[in-house]
């Protein structure tokens, strides 16, 4: 037994692993990726027998683990809360046909939102699934529930959701890890057959619902026992009481230190089904209660009378964003004051941070990385396509293309080919030809961009499509794909599958495989691309812009470095800065020239295209100039 | 077993993506549960990481929060200069700041530290480390700054067990990079202790 630093998603890993989960599953996504590599890392040093697999999207990754459970084994899946959409559909089916084996299933939720399309809340999803959630504060308590989400899964035979949220994700404390625990027997599989349940008809679906409303009932019941919910500070006196879950019961409790306030606070670690007369039986204490939960009003909603309950619904925290300490601070300050009660002023020192403010110091937004062959594939298709054409993007680092104004919308995974498609079929009717070049990441395309495809072709949408293949899931930490000859747990897969043979399956009759770094044939073929797209016997004309991602594998740049230096003639003009934007290329605080920030050019030399001005060149030629 | 022998103390930790912040939170933090302290830490992780502004919260005997709020920091540890203005904010009066720069920070900011007593070390960590040979090593170099002027409690020996522990393959580059740091440090702080103060 040894006590290690482990971040929230490394705790939940542990608990699936020490838990005897046999079958664990997962598609990568911030906040929750680093789960499933935890379950490996864990399962290799606890010597455990556990399938760990990176599935292609999310709701492959539940039914793959749900069989699991069917089978009686103890089960597990993990994916941002996004994810948790497009899973939606076995979520909502597994809630009525219930399971064998413990399943447990994982979307972490990003209150902010800090890298997701949406602030959504996986516990109102579960609400609607009819499935219970338990809801941790910290990587030791999250652990713990993954232990309990399993056994109330097998007592109520079904899915059992652990929602972590980002800054539990990423918060690392220690934990105490006994690497010679062992599980016992571990059961095996052993699927037995059950029409009532595993084939269940609609009419025999009317009987699950019912069952599964009783289970419910039950559940609540249960919960108003649980450990996970309870009174901290009971003895505190006071008008106002708090229920909070989740981080945001760390951080109200943080709140009250700096406002030099104790009152009675309930934690609630089962938001739903929500043991609600436990929490009514609290509420009733007080003049006013105030509800903290994120990302949405959850345990708020569920409570009967909200008279004087206060929280998301009523406005007085706000309806949107995280609740980080300094809006926390501001919440409570503001209702212990209405109450009356005398708290302590904000250490934030309104001056400094006003100060703060008109030092107009650099953003640093996220960009592409020294070297990222997206740029050069980007810059390649703005120099031939220009402003006017439609961009449609995706979701991955390539997302980035926007600050390049190379993407044009993103909306989910997958829909740069639908959006296309629609971007197409709506300019046709108004007959406006102007070209539209979607992108898409290896990843995302195998996630979700292959039945966009099978549509594009097969309704006769014309278009550029650019699969931007860069070996790996490069934003989410380097996961493999099918494409991939390895698998999650690092050993070597059975098949690779070919992305330029799926495109060709989806009907694709022009399909060019080519590395963006070489920009002028890439340029060429760019063109022949939109006008094959345009011909009368045209389509969708895709391009795989083949090259790994620099920071996965940098060996080809490596062997063939290609130095640059900026000219003395370089005037400042900001053409390369602003349009090709590669964090290497630094302009001079008084704007008189660019340098070369050398501590992080990766000598990719891609940046040689992007001063038309020729004032950045090989620094061979310069020598020997 | 948690020892309580050590004052609370939350500092900010800030830089740019690819700076290694992660890296010298991790180095801190274990060396502090090594010492059997409470530690709650939040790591930034994801897009950010991508060139971005990057941070860590690290809570030595604090609150289980995550986050440190505006105004409450006791220290923090920049490796980049705008990235120090950018966070300044955290910090508490009589905080102290330590950051890599060559020539400190931006004049202007002057009047607000001297109002709120904010001192601020800076060093050039990122030169230093180029010397050693490893610009990487800019976030080594400057966790044994902070270690001379003993602002974290954590004596330098647990720093260095803690990265031989690690025993990674760059273990002996960073044992080299947290010397040049701390003894860096202890020049600066003798050689002020020889200028009278006014």
């Amino acid at each position: 037994m040894n006590s290690q630093l482990l971040t929230g998603n490394e705790a939940i890993a542990l608990g699936i692993v020490e838990q005897g989960c046999r079958v664990a599953t997962a598609y990568p996504g911030t906040p929750s990726s680093e789960i499933l590599a935890g379950v490996v890392k864990y399962k290799k040093r606890l010597n455990r027998d556990v399938y760990t697999e990176w599935s292609v999207n999310e709701k492959v990754a539940f039914e793959v683990a749900l069989a699991a459970s069917w089978t009686g084994l103890r089960a597990a899946v993990a994916m941002k809360q996004v994810g948790l959409n497009v899973a939606s559909d076995p979520l909502f089916s597994a809630a009525y046909t219930g399971v064998k084996g413990g399943f447990v299933v994982i979307p972490a939720d990003d209150p902010g939102p800090h890298s997701s399309q949406t602030e959504q809340d996986s516990r109102l999803l579960a609400l609607t699934a009819k499935v219970p959630v338990f809801d941790p504060s910290t990587p030791a308590e999250a652990r713990e529930m993954v232990k309990d989400a399993f056994e109330l899964s097998e007592w109520f035979r079904i899915p059992v959701i652990v929602r972590p949220t980002t800054r539990l994700c990423h918060a690392v404390s220690p934990s105490d890890v006994d690497e010679s625990s062992t599980s016992g027997e571990a059961p095996s599989a052993k699927f037995q057959k059950d029409p009532t349940h595993w084939t269940a008809t609609p009419k025999l679906r009317y009987k699950l619902h019912t069952e599964l409303n009783q289970k419910l009932t039950d559940i609540a019941a249960e919960f108003s026992n649980s450990k996970h919910n309870y009174i901290a500070d009971a003895e505190a006196g006071g008008g106002v009481g708090i229920v909070a879950s989740g981080v945001a019961f760390l951080t109200a409790q943080q709140a009250l230190t700096e406002l030099g306030v104790r009152v009675p606070m309930l934690k609630i670690g089962t938001p739903y089904p929500l043991p609600t007369s436990y929490v009514e039986s609290f509420c009733a204490l007080f003049q006013t209660v105030i509800v903290l939960e994120e990302p949405d009003a959850c345990i708020e909603l569920q409570i009967p009378n909200r008279d004087q309950v206060r929280g998301r619904l009523d406005g007085s925290v706000p309806n949107a964003g995280e609740l980080t300490p300094e809006v926390m601070f501001s919440i409570l300050h503001k209702v212990f004051s209405e109450a009356g009660i005398q708290v302590n002023a904000s250490p934030e020192d309104g001056e400094l941070s006003a100060f703060i403010k008109t030092l107009s110091l650099p953003v640093r937004r996220p960009r592409l990385c020294p070297g990222c062959s997206h740029r050069s594939a980007f810059y390649s298709m703005k120099r031939t396509f220009g402003p006017r054409a439609i961009y449609p993007g995706d979701i991955g680092c390539y997302t980035l293309g926007t600050n390049l104004r190379a993407v044009d919308t993103f909306v989910d995974m997958g829909a740069s080919i639908t959006m296309a498609n629609g971007f197409f079929q709506a300019n046709r009717l108004a007959g406006d030809e102007r070209a539209i070049v979607a992108s898409i990441g290896d990843s995302t395309f195998l996630h979700s961009g292959i039945p966009p495809l099978i549509n594009a072709v097969h309704t006769g949408a014309r278009f550029v499509l650019l699969i931007l293949d860069n070996h790996t899931t490069a934003m989410t930490g380097f996961q493999p794909t099918p494409a991939n000859d390895y698998l999650a747990d690092g050993s070597e897969a059975p098949r690779k599958v070919s992305i330029p043979d799926l495109v060709r399956a989806c009907g694709v009759e022009y399909l060019k495989v080519t590395d963006p770094y070489e920009q002028e044939d890439f340029t060429e073929i760019l063109k022949e691309a939109q006008a094959y797209a345009q011909s009368p016997e045209g389509g969708v004309a895709v391009i795989i812009a083949d090259r790994p991602c620099v920071l996965y594998d940098p060996s080809p740049v490596v062997e063939e470095p290609l130095p640059v230096i900026v000219t003395d003639e370089c005037d400042g003009c900001r053409f390369c800065t602003e349009v090709f934007e590669c964090p290497a290329l630094i302009l001079r605080p008084d704007g008189s020239r660019v340098d070369i920030d050398y501590k992080i050019c990766i000598d990719c030399g891609q940046c040689i295209d992007a001063c038309y001005k020729g004032f950045i060149v090989p620094k061979v030629a310069e020598v020997a100039a | 077993m948690t020892s309580t022998s050590t004052p609370e103390l939350k500092i900010v930790i800030a830089g740019i993506g690819g700076q290694g912040i992660v890296f010298l939170t991790r180095l801190i933090s274990q060396t502090a549960v090594n010492l059997g302290y409470r530690v709650v830490v939040s790591e930034t992780h994801g897009m950010s990481q991508r060139g971005g502004a990057v941070f860590s919260h690290l809570k030595v005997n604090g609150s289980d929060a995550p986050l440190i709020q505006r105004g409450s920091a006791d220290l923090m540890i920049a490796l980049d200069a705008n990235e120090a203005l950018q966070n300044m904010d955290y910090m508490r009066r009589g905080g102290t700041v330590f950051v890599n720069s060559k020539d400190g920070l931006r004049p202007e900011i002057a009047p607000h530290l001297e109002r709120l007593n904010i001192r601020v070390a800076s060093l050039p960590a990122s030169a230093i480390a180029v010397e050693l040979g490893s610009a990487a090593a800019t976030n080594i170099v400057m966790a044994g700054f902070v270690a001379a002027y003993d602002a974290l409690n954590l004596p330098l020996e647990n720093m260095i067990e803690t990265i031989k522990q690690a025993a990674s393959k760059g273990a002996e580059r960073n044992l080299k990079a947290l010397e040049a740091g701390f003894q860096a440090g202890q020049r600066q702080i003798e050689s002020a202790q020889k200028i009278p103060s006014e």
